[in-house]
């Protein structure tokens, strides 16, 4: 027998009665901390100093371990070791795994730090393990914390407004902060919204313009003093182009309910497994990609595919988008991992604002392979409209943050 | 024997299903981590039973993908039992989604989860009085510490479909 939705809640409301008692409840402390963190007056000056600190320990934890240990052990000791020991020094097999070089005066020379080389031993290990493995770690760590503490949903009241403004509501703050580890699991967490409107809107944008934490780990290591533009870049464009979606997805976007939970104190074994399960997963799953991926571009530049790609494109490279005809090179790594391209890119011959723009496009212009598989799960047609409303984007902001340097006088 | 833990979003359910199975899903203390199902595997008296960790979801009327997922498996696995897992600090609508399950006919047992959030609320509730009306074993459990958890399992195979009526009348009849 089926009951009607007032019967069920009558009925309902008949066993509460005889079962449960409601004694006096007092406010504790950490309920006083649980509003304080939510009410916008006093909640969203909580929310930047959590955002800040989250930043600050991110950079100075990345940066302890891969400048002060992981640059020293591949650039004094790996890599002159691989290439003393390497056999047939100059030839192709040698350029692939250890060592590309440079022709100076006519010259063979060797590479002097592991971002230059090119290698897959040299330059694909140190990217996986010197620069991107700790900023994982330190990231996941923290976004556990937060996590487990129960502070999202409180994240997701206070930036609601916000982001209603671009179709979806203040739960999109999950899927969108857990692509900023990785946009796998941002992809699939996109099912806790409600409309096809939503997710798709956010399934977009997350591809598009939310940088993983390999990539924002490398990013502070090699371009240190850039990655603010970089991400100012990509933070607008999250927003100008969600406005736009909103405007012309159909469907509806409604309004959220959400329970917020207690603050509860983490439990440090549930912290260890999910840190060290998505370790686990990097060095399964990203570190074949990231050697893979300097593998393919390795043989692509010994093939002379990258250079006909570069100057076949390099009226769209220089003319639209201003930056060099050699970034066809990273964009084909950025396929595979986008850390791998941004490592790259950085030793690329250009100037900052190049740069700025270089890195914005490695960003945006594609999903990385494991993203895009995991969209095409979720839905093809999804996936293709994101395609298209990703090409669009790549040309007109591409075109656009040229423009701007170009008014700027730095382009 | 085939077990589906379902329940609101953020009660425990992945809390549950990684201490009976041992396996690895994420647990976190915000509604939505669990967006697919996940099946493992655990022991009871001695026979193989099969357990499923699904989202969370509010009632049978998916609002959301996540959601759907948990009552597609609901309703794709007729010979399931139910562990339907309650927020004991937010029981009626718990029983809610309770009772849209029972009123399909699959057998469950309630587990009142986080247990001791209410009694730290100062929530009481009568255990046997529910288990009266609802005709459900009913086990107060704190999942993440393991409370519980072996009384709640040991009490499935008292699992069995009850009659809305048989509430109805136990309730004291609708108004």
């Amino acid at each position: 027998m089926k009951l009607t939705i007032d019967q069920r809640w009558d009925l309902i409301d008949k066993i509460a009665k005889q079962t449960v008692t409601f004694g006096e409840y007092r406010h504790t402390l950490k309920d006083a901390i649980g509003e304080l963190t939510i009410k916008p007056f006093t909640g969203i000056p909580i929310a930047i100093a959590v955002m800040y600190a989250f930043w600050s320990i991110f950079g100075s934890f990345a940066g302890f371990f891969t400048d002060g240990f992981f640059v020293r052990l591949f650039d004094a000791y790996w890599l002159p070791w691989l290439q003393e020991v390497f056999p047939g020094q100059g030839g192709w097999l040698y350029a692939i795994m250890v060592d590309a070089g440079g022709i100076e005066g006519g010259e063979f020379v060797l590479s002097d730090n592991c971002l230059e080389s090119f290698g897959v031993l040299t330059s694909g290990l140190f990217v996986a393990i010197g620069v991107v493995l700790p900023a994982i770690v330190i990231f996941y760590l923290m976004l556990a914390l937060l996590e487990d503490i129960g502070y999202m949903p409180r994240l997701a009241v206070l930036i609601d407004t916000m982001l209603h403004k671009i179709g979806l509501h203040g739960y999109a703050i999950v899927p969108t902060i857990l692509s900023l580890g990785c946009n796998v699991p941002g992809v699939t967490a996109t099912r806790i919204l409600e409309t096809k409107k939503q997710r798709f809107i956010m399934m977009t944008l997350l591809a598009i313009f939310i940088p993983c934490g390999a990539q924002i780990g490398i990013m502070q290591d090699v371009i240190p003093g850039l990655m603010g533009w970089i991400l100012l870049y990509l933070i607008i464009g999250y927003f100008i182009f969600g406005y736009i979606l909103n405007k012309i997805v159909p469907g509806k976007a409604p309004e959220f309910l959400i329970d917020v939970p207690p603050y509860r104190r983490p439990m440090l074994s549930n912290i260890g497994k999910k840190v060290w399960g998505r370790i686990a997963g990097f060095f399964k799953v990203a570190i074949p990609f990231v050697l893979l991926g300097a593998a393919i571009v390795g043989v692509l530049y010994q093939l002379g595919v990258i250079r006909f790609l570069g100057d076949a494109l390099a009226p769209v490279f220089v003319g639209w988008f201003g930056v060099p005809k050699e970034t066809a090179g990273p964009l084909i790594a950025a396929f595979l991992r986008k850390d791998l391209a941004v490592a790259q890119l950085s030793v690329i011959e250009m100037t900052e604002y190049q740069m700025i723009t270089a890195v914005v496009l490695v960003s945006i212009y594609f999903p990385c392979v494991a993203t895009f598989a995991m969209m095409l799960k979720e839905g093809w047609k999804e996936l293709l409209g994101a395609m298209a409303v990703l090409t669009v984007v790549v040309f007109a902001y591409g075109g656009l943050i040229h423009l701007i340097g170009i008014l700027l006088g730095v382009a | 024997m085939k077990v589906l833990l379902i329940g609101h979003p953020n009660v425990g359910k992945s809390v549950f299903f990684n201490r009976l199975t041992g396996a690895n899903v994420t647990e976190s203390n915000y509604p939505g981590t669990t967006v697919d199902f996940t099946k493992g595997y655990m022991n009871i008296g001695g026979e193989d039973a099969e357990l499923i960790d699904v989202p969370g979801t509010f009632s049978l009327d998916p609002k959301d993908k996540a959601e759907e997922v948990a009552v597609a498996m609901l309703h794709e696995n007729k010979d399931v039992r139910v562990i339907c897992v309650i927020d004991a600090s937010k029981i009626e609508r718990g029983v809610y989604l309770a009772l849209e399950i029972l009123e399909e006919g699959y057998p469950m047992v309630i587990a009142l989860n986080m247990w001791d959030a209410a009694v730290d609320k100062n929530i009481r509730i009568d255990i046997n009085n529910l288990q009266r009306i609802l005709g459900v074993p009913v086990v107060p459990t704190v999942a993440i510490s393991g409370e519980g958890i072996k009384e709640l399992i040991s009490r499935l195979k008292e699992a069995k479909p009850v009659e809305i009526d048989d509430i109805i009348k136990n309730a004291g009849g609708l108004t």
